[in-house]
């Protein structure tokens, strides 16, 4: 029905923009920012802005790696 | 083979203006560093927007879907008429 693919359509650009604000808030404003100020607090250290999106990254590339492999060897035990 | 020559060349000249970026520092060194993952969990981002932008204004053409049903059953009828059985089973 067209009411739950607007709300997951919704959410979904709910998220991306909360990611992407966040992301943008983090690397490039926040350097620029006193380390006294109280905004510090809601973000966490500044490493884990690059730890995050490359153990992601790693992770989806070792996901879909997995999922080709077991699809070639399901297909492989089929034919034979 | 020549679309993959296009793209290592986009990528190469990527590269070259960041590693300029950085050789000139006309922006803070921390945050030429960091240019690239940023780039990428944008485009990212962005991509996911324009996926939920495009899920909210999906039509959906209810007249059409009533037209098709109609089309159905008049196919179902004809068929069972000729003696093929369509039913789901």
């Amino acid at each position: 029905m067209e009411l739950a693919d607007r709300a997951v359509g919704f959410i979904l650009s709910l998220i991306s923009v909360t990611i992407f604000t966040y992301y943008t808030f983090w690397v490039i404003i926040l350097p620029f920012v006193d380390s006294n100020h109280f905004i510090h607090r809601y973000f966490l250290p500044q490493e884990y802005a690059i730890l995050i999106p490359v153990s992601a990254g790693v992770a989806l590339l070792c996901f879909i790696s997995i999922f080709i492999g077991y699809v070639m060897l399901k297909s492989k035990k089929k034919k034979a | 083979m020549k679309h993959i020559v296009k793209i290592i060349t986009l990528l190469m000249v990527i590269a070259t203006v960041w590693v300029g970026l950085l050789q000139t520092s006309t922006i803070p060194r921390s945050h030429t560093w960091l240019l690239p993952i940023y780039c990428v969990v944008s485009l990212g981002c962005y991509g996911l927007l324009m996926v939920g932008v495009g899920l909210m204004q999906f039509p959906t053409c209810p007249q059409e879907a009533l037209l098709l049903q109609q089309d159905i059953i008049e196919a179902k009828g004809y068929l069972k008429q000729k003696g093929i059985d369509v039913s789901v089973s």
